[in-house]
């Protein structure tokens, strides 16, 4: 016997789109607004920059001229600047549950799922 | 253009228009990802110094060679629009398939969003050079996914077409910039001191971290599926475009290296906006910056224009098989094409394109790519297992197997690790967006689905079920 | 009144320009045909007949 769906009203068809997408913005929107997006780069500027101090040989002091970068303090901020990779590990095995939990709580559902469909496809399994 | 097909005895039905050849498959996947090359990839550079960014170049390229070998495989035999869509429900599940339909639509429409705001900034930068300060980017935003929205809803063909024509021109500037500048064109000559005297300014670490954005020099390759209810002969159109896709991409990205690696010194080159155009902007030849903005631009709007492509088909694919209201399975009559959901995915970029900063959109679009790799992994030994090479006729077989599987699963890991290092808040944001997403589709959402009608292959029964 | 600030509105009018051509149509082709017509689409039915996927 073939499962037969309920056919959907068109409010419940707007509501359940309007769902998704408020799940979607707020999963972007919502490390924004708590301020925990991104990482950037934090610059050390060096006193009394010259190039040979920011170790740029001659040819890179040409390549800076040609961005129209010629003052090598205008320079000081993006050549010193360094990513912060400290991370805590108690985070990263955070992580590594949450996505391997992800799919294998899909799979399993999926593969629930999957039996009723070739079950219906296919007929109830002979032996 | 109405040639409805009336089988006898069977109602009409109107079905997408089969009208595509392998050089459009190309178009499209190319088209997609080569904006990687134009923006973006060099924050590899930025992340873990010059020789990160190219081991970041390989790495990735390697793991879009398996990509793009597993999905040859699956996708010559699975063809239905909605590409890994389709895979998923008829080798994983259906509640797989809704996410990888997710992962598919947001990962586009990001990336769409992307393209928008970076032709805004680009036209910025032109007009500040011109004299004009303070231009208004939201006009061109919008009339960017407005105009390709439009060139969408009115067929394939001529969407496809017009990629293949942009995306070839912006494959030959960065072959006429890398073939200039090895015959000295460059007033500046090439300079890879910084590989010797700095090789890696953050250690190993680096190159990890690097591995985040060496992926964008290929994201969206795998598009290329998208397209296999239009195309003429998908068993044999798909594997060829997707392949010579990936050869393209990988010989672009290595040119693109050493091009800018020589002409810019690496702090520049790790935070700059438009690195090619840039590099252009150093040989001090004009005629080269010229051609490099040409191609930044095409390059950008072919990416967004296969983005909407690749995500209307699949948003048309769940709406199909009523994961979504079914409203959004429609063709158009003439066109034949979702016009429904073309439509709908409008102002959805828009939303992201017009008020989230480019970085986070980027991350968004690239994590939803890797769920989706992650997945391949498992679905391609599945698909072998439940089907053995026995028992269908494949389009292409993968060689190898399960050796890809296994350094695509290798490496998804190492990529989850390198998006953690900058961004893992968004990272757990995003997973726990698909967890509530896939428990609300399996208890609310499934009961419209109709359950046998979702296998739609002419496949003999699965083994083992 | 230069250039740029031209451009800005052409841009504007272009968009609107897309989005009623894009919406006219919808609204035509929603209203002229029967929506069963339209969502009558079937994956893999060409596959089907054109390719049997048998050895």
């Amino acid at each position: 016997m073939a499962y037969k769906p309920p056919k959907q009203s068109f409010a419940g068809q707007i509501f359940d789109v309007i769902t998704l997408l408020v799940l979607t913005v707020g999963a972007l929107y919502l490390p924004l607004y708590l301020g925990l997006a991104g990482a950037a780069k934090t610059p050390a500027p060096i006193a009394n920059p010259t190039w040979e101090a920011l170790g740029q040989n001659a040819t890179e002091q040409q390549q800076w001229a040609a961005l129209g970068v010629t003052d090598p303090a205008a320079a000081n901020d993006i050549i010193t600047a360094r990513f912060d990779y400290s991370f805590s590990w108690m985070a990263l095995v955070v992580m590594a549950i949450l996505v391997i939990g992800y799919f294998v709580l899909v799979v399993r559902l999926s593969d629930k799922e999957y039996r009723d469909v070739i079950a219906e496809r296919f007929g109830v399994k002979k032996r | 253009m109405v040639d409805t097909k009336t089988a006898s005895g069977q109602p009409e039905r109107l079905q997408l228009l089969r009208v595509l050849g392998p050089a459009h498959i190309w178009a499209l996947g190319v088209g997609i990802v080569l904006v990687g090359e134009y923006m973006g990839w060099n924050f590899a550079v930025g992340k873990g110094g010059m020789i990160a960014g190219l081991i970041a170049c390989w790495v990735a390229g390697l793991l879009y060679t398996c990509v793009a070998m597993i999905d040859s495989e699956v996708t010559s035999t699975v063809a239905a629009a909605g590409g890994q869509y389709a895979q998923a429900k008829h080798i994983v599940g259906p509640l797989m398939a809704f996410n990888v339909g997710l992962f598919l639509v947001m990962a586009y429409t990001m990336l769409e969003a992307a393209n928008a705001i970076t032709i805004g900034f680009l036209l910025d930068t032109v007009a500040g050079m011109q004299g004009h300060s303070g231009l208004h980017q939201q006009p061109f935003i919008v009339l960017c996914v407005m105009f390709l929205a439009w060139l969408n809803y009115r067929g394939v063909l001529a969407t496809l077409t017009f990629n293949l024509v942009i995306t070839a021109i912006a494959f030959m500037a960065i072959i006429a910039l890398f073939l200039s500048v090895q015959f000295g064109v460059s007033s500046v000559p090439l300079d890879f001191s910084a590989v010797t005297t700095d090789p890696m300014p953050y250690g190993w670490i680096g190159i990890l971290a690097s591995l985040h954005f060496g992926l964008w020099y290929y994201l969206g390759i795998e598009g290329t599926c998208q397209a296999a209810e239009e195309v003429r002969s998908p068993a044999r159109s798909l594997p060829y475009g997707t392949m010579a896709g990936i050869m393209t991409l990988l010989i672009a990205a290595t040119m693109t290296w050493y091009v800018c690696s020589g002409l810019i010194p690496w702090e520049y080159l790790g935070q700059a906006g438009t690195p090619l155009f840039d590099a252009a902007r150093v040989t001090g030849n004009r005629g080269l910056m010229v051609l490099l903005f040409i191609g930044t631009m095409f390059s950008t709007l072919a990416s967004a224009n296969g983005c909407i492509n690749d995500a209307s088909r699949a948003w048309f694919s769940m709406g199909r098989d009523r994961y979504l209201p079914i409203w959004f399975g429609a063709v158009h009559p003439v066109y034949r094409t979702p016009y429904r959901s073309i439509i709908f995915l409008v102002p959805i970029a828009l939303i992201f394109a017009l008020g989230a900063p480019l970085d986070q959109v980027v991350t968004f679009s690239i994590l939803s790519g890797l769920l989706g790799y992650t997945f391949m992994t498992f679905n391609m030994v599945m698909f072998r297992k439940k089907w053995p090479l026995d028992t269908i006729k494949r389009g292409y077989v993968h060689p190898m197997h399960p050796l890809p599987t296994i350094v695509l699963l290798i490496l998804c890991a190492t990529a989850y690790v390198a998006v953690f290092l900058g961004y893992g808040t968004q990272l757990i944001a995003m997973v726990s967006f698909y967890i509530i997403a896939s428990l609300w589709f399996h208890f609310r959402r499934y009961r419209f689905v109709r359950r046998g009608d979702q296998f739609t292959m002419p496949w003999p029964r699965p083994e083992g079920y | 009144m230069d250039i740029w600030t031209i451009l800005e509105y052409a841009a504007w009018a272009l968009s609107a320009l897309f989005a009623l051509l894009m919406l006219s149509d919808m609204v035509r082709i929603d209203t002229t045909y029967d929506n069963d017509l339209l969502t009558s689409s079937r994956e893999g039915e060409i596959e089907a007949a054109a390719e049997r996927h048998t050895l």
